[in-house]
């Protein structure tokens, strides 16, 4: 089996169909979107281990990414960018997968040190997660121990080119295969485990609803989840509600 | 009988019919009625005219007596009893049941309300000094009906006021006896006309008595310090009405006396050490520091109350620099904000009566999330706070906007950097008004809490399209405006519907408010046609640092607002006006609990004592000098 043929097999390709559509102006605007998406990110830069302490340089005057159109906010749901910055305890991931699913599609996943590829120097601890992908889609990895901030800038320029060419597509995968992040997720957490988000009903909402989405996981999932309802904007209260106390 | 006549005498009557009906719902609609009876009389009255004029008249120690309704007294009476009719219909419904169920007479609170409307018309419509001191005496006092009914912190509010009101009312008592011992008449015109013969040093005095005893009512700095309270902690719409108008009589008694009888020329003559500094600046500068300080303690108010009560004071000074301007663009700026601050402020106290009313608490540290809750009474609130902001497109911006026009225009930047100052002050303080009020999160307490009653709600909405319309078009409030500023010898504010048009500064609120909808129009189009779409989140899924929230952890940060701007501000107050306005209050306090001690004979064994000890005193000093 030659190079090309394994990495097929391991990572199923998607051959675009021309015209599939048949907006002649689809490709048009697909590719500026692409192009202004990737001029415009901003990044939620959830700080779990050493590596963290590469990005005070990276954002300020000596490497400025700012001049990439890379800036900090302060909120998931306005970020695009989630930056895992090193080890992920069990009790951290719990927090970033909390954080990830609020964030709006599209976002990007950036593992930066090594400690988020395969655990690094804490491989032998029984608190650190190993894998970063195990648990959600990681765009890209950067790794080191820790990444010089030289690093961190080829890394995020990279994205940038990943998501300018269309090709930053992990955001899609969560949906398309939540099953699997869920059931690596329930392994650590427990079968209790949820988060306020439900990403199923989501992956409907994006139509990246697959046969991959559901499966024993969420079955077990659903049989706990206590979906949290949106407040309502009311004027008075409906007669199923409760009477003030 | 004339129709000026015809309204007095509407209101009097009123006032019993008030005292009859108020009891029930049916009776309190019919009394909102009443006000809208008053409204049209009132616009039966063309200023000027014969309508205008009183046919009672009479003769005390010779003066002649008598009431006429100017068309500076007119803009302000409309005010004064349309802010009455919208407070009178937010109490007319579930309101009134509620608070009368609790005990709050409805019957006092409507005949107050009532009988503070009759004594402004009467102040208002004063046709010389003695009936304007008539009418201020009995608007001073009318106040404390309405101020008396919120019971507890309100009645040591309503102390102070007494203090404050009584030595306002004897400052302008001897300026009464001043102008008629120098000019020999106390009519408006031969006021007017024997005023420049008046030596300078009497016209300091006179002039000094009447600002004074006026600003205590308009609570400019340094008397303002009764205001806040009084105002705060009366009911609902007591407190509502008398936050949106009442203060203002001081303007308007300020306007007429320093424009009016002394006039332009006399009170430029009005000047200190060659001219260095004059009467104008003082009163300009004291305007100015009314706007600024208020502000920032309004700032660190917690109960949204007072914090409302506060700008009252700060934004009359506004409306005292805009009118000391004296220019025509700058007093029309002056008088419209009195229209304008009239109409948000009754929205603002209204809906946050409404949080009181549903809540039980005007605690700003205490709420949150109510939007979900109360969202027409959130929308009134951002209406408001938008005008008090003064932001386009609300007619807070107009006045604001022609304020600051002529502060630059008349070379006067660094009042116009005061202003501005003030306004910052004002945009922060608002924003933590709305934000811990109705945004962040819903306490568990209130999570079925219900919308006001539309008896509260539709009065706000009201008022909510009064100050869009008139800040879109604000050309239908400036041509009373124009015509009061004739009255009391300003020049007229050259004006078009959609704001002003004049060499000064020209403003189209028209054409901004299209701009500025349009830009929103631009967004939604951009956003619905690229497919926007919408999704609704709970609030415990929000983002805290990736903690799991739930419904018992406070996560939004109300509590203290603004604590590190105050902790700089505190200080620096607190060593000033708080402390001598302390001082006095405990002095009156000392004296008059020794007087009544002195009456009621409560110790008499001390009483001989002192006595005899000064007896002796004075034997001794005369037996030994
Ligand atoms: S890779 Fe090295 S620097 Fe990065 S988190 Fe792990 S131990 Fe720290």
């Amino acid at each position: 089996m030659s190079d090309n043929e394994l990495v097929n097999q391991q990572f199923p390709v998607k051959v675009e169909q021309p015209g599939g559509s048949g907006n002649i102006f689809a490709r048009v605007f697909d590719e500026l979107t692409a192009f202004c998406r990737s001029r415009s990110l901003f990044i939620l830069h959830y700080c779990t281990g050493c590596g963290a302490i590469e990005l005070p340089p990276a954002m300020t005057s000596r490497f400025d990414m700012e001049r990439l159109g890379i800036s900090p906010m302060v909120s998931p749901r306005q970020a695009d960018i989630l930056l895992i910055t090193g080890y992920v305890s069990v009790k951290t991931l719990k927090r970033v997968i909390l954080t990830y699913e609020q964030m709006g599609s599209p976002k990007y996943v950036i593992g930066i040190c090594s400690c988020t590829v395969n655990g690094g120097m804490y491989w032998q601890s029984y608190a650190t997660a190993k894998k970063l992908n195990d648990y959600m889609p990681v765009d890209l990895y950067i790794a080191g121990c820790m990444p010089r901030p030289e690093a961190v800038i080829t890394g995020l320029r990279q994205l940038m080119e990943n998501i300018r060419r269309g090709e930053a597509n992990g955001w899609q995968d969560y949906y398309q295969r939540y099953d699997h992040y869920l059931g690596h997720q329930q392994r650590l957490f427990g079968e209790t485990w949820q988060t306020p988000t439900d990403v199923i009903a989501e992956a409907k909402h994006y139509g990246l609803f697959s046969n991959e989405t559901l499966g024993e996981h969420t079955k077990l999932l659903q049989q706990h989840q206590k979906p949290l309802e949106a407040l309502e904007m009311r004027l008075g209260l409906d007669s199923k509600d409760k009477v003030e106390p | 009988m004339s129709d000026l006549d015809l309204l007095l005498s509407v209101a009097a009557i009123a006032i019993v019919l008030n005292g009859l009906l108020a009891g029930q719902q049916l009776g309190r609609w019919v009394l909102t009625a009443l006000y809208a009876l008053q409204f049209a009389l009132l616009f039966s009255i063309a200023p000027g005219t014969d309508g205008a004029q009183s046919a009672v008249a009479f003769h005390l120690l010779d003066n002649p007596v008598g009431w006429q309704l100017s068309a500076f007294g007119w803009f302000f009476a409309m005010i004064t009893i349309g802010i009455a009719g919208f407070c009178a219909a937010y109490a007319a419904g579930e309101w009134g049941a509620t608070n009368a169920g609790s005990g709050l007479s409805m019957r006092w609170l409507y005949a107050g309300l009532q009988i503070n409307v009759t004594a402004m018309l009467l102040l208002l419509s004063a046709g010389d000094l003695i009936s304007l001191f008539i009418g201020w005496e009995l608007t001073s006092w009318a106040g404390l009906i309405l101020m008396l009914l919120g019971g507890g912190q309100a009645l040591l509010a309503a102390r102070r006021y007494i203090i404050y009101a009584i030595a306002g009312g004897m400052a302008i008592f001897a300026g009464l006896v001043m102008t008629a011992g120098a000019t020999g008449s106390l009519q408006y015109a031969e006021v007017a006309a024997a005023i420049a013969s008046v030596s300078t040093g009497t016209l300091w005095a006179i002039t000094l008595l009447f600002v004074v005893g006026f600003a205590v009512k308009m609570a400019i700095l340094p008397f303002h310090l009764w205001q806040p309270p009084a105002y705060a902690f009366s009911p609902g719409p007591a407190s509502a009405f008398l936050g949106a108008i009442s203060a203002r009589m001081g303007l308007f008694a300020i306007g007429l006396v320093v424009l009016k009888l002394i006039g332009l020329d006399g009170f430029a003559s009005l000047s200190l050490w060659r001219d260095v500094i004059n009467l104008r600046d003082i009163l300009l500068w004291a305007a100015a520091f009314t706007a600024i300080l208020p502000t920032y303690v309004a700032m660190r108010q917690n109960d949204a109350r007072l914090l409302l009560s506060w700008h009252g004071v700060g934004q009359g000074g506004y409306m005292l620099l805009g009118l000391m301007i004296t220019d025509s663009l700058g007093s029309a700026g002056g008088l419209l904000h009195v229209f304008n601050y009239a109409t948000y402020q009754a929205i603002l106290l209204m809906a946050v009566f409404a949080v009181i009313h549903r809540t039980g608490t005007a605690d700003l540290n205490r709420l949150g999330g109510l939007v979900a809750r109360m969202p027409l009474t959130f929308l009134a609130m951002l209406i408001g706070i938008i005008g008090l902001a003064g932001l386009p497109p609300m007619n807070g911006f107009v006045s604001k906007w022609m304020v600051y026009r002529s502060l630059v225009t008349e070379g006067m930047p660094l009042l116009f950097v005061a202003s501005v100052i003030s306004t910052l002050g004002t945009v922060l303080s608002v924003y933590k008004l709305l934000h811990n009020t109705f945004l962040g999160q819903l306490r568990l307490e209130h999570e079925y809490v219900k919308e006001a009653p539309w008896s509260m709600t539709v009065p706000m909405m009201l008022l909510c399209t009064v100050v869009f319309v008139t800040g879109v078009m604000p050309g239908l409030v400036l041509g009373y405006i124009a015509d009061a500023q004739a009255a009391i010898g300003l020049t007229p504010v050259a004006f078009v519907l959609g704001g002003i048009e004049s060499k000064a500064g020209s403003l189209d609120m028209i054409w901004i408010t299209g701009v500025l909808f349009a830009g929103f129009g631009i967004g939604a189009i951009l956003f619905y046609l690229m497919g926007g779409r919408t999704k609704r989140v709970h609030q415990l899924d929000n983002y805290a640092g990736g903690h799991f929230l739930t419904a018992d952890v406070r996560y939004q940060y109300s509590d203290n607002f603004y604590a590190g701007l105050m902790h700089r501000i505190r200080p620096w107050y607190r060593g000033t006006f708080e402390w001598a306005e302390s001082a006095l209050v405990s002095a009156v306090g000392a004296a008059s609990s020794a007087a009544r001690g002195f009456f009621e004979q409560a110790n008499p064994a001390l009483w001989v004592l002192v006595g005899t000890t000064l007896i002796v005193t004075w034997v001794m000093w005369h037996a030994l000098g």
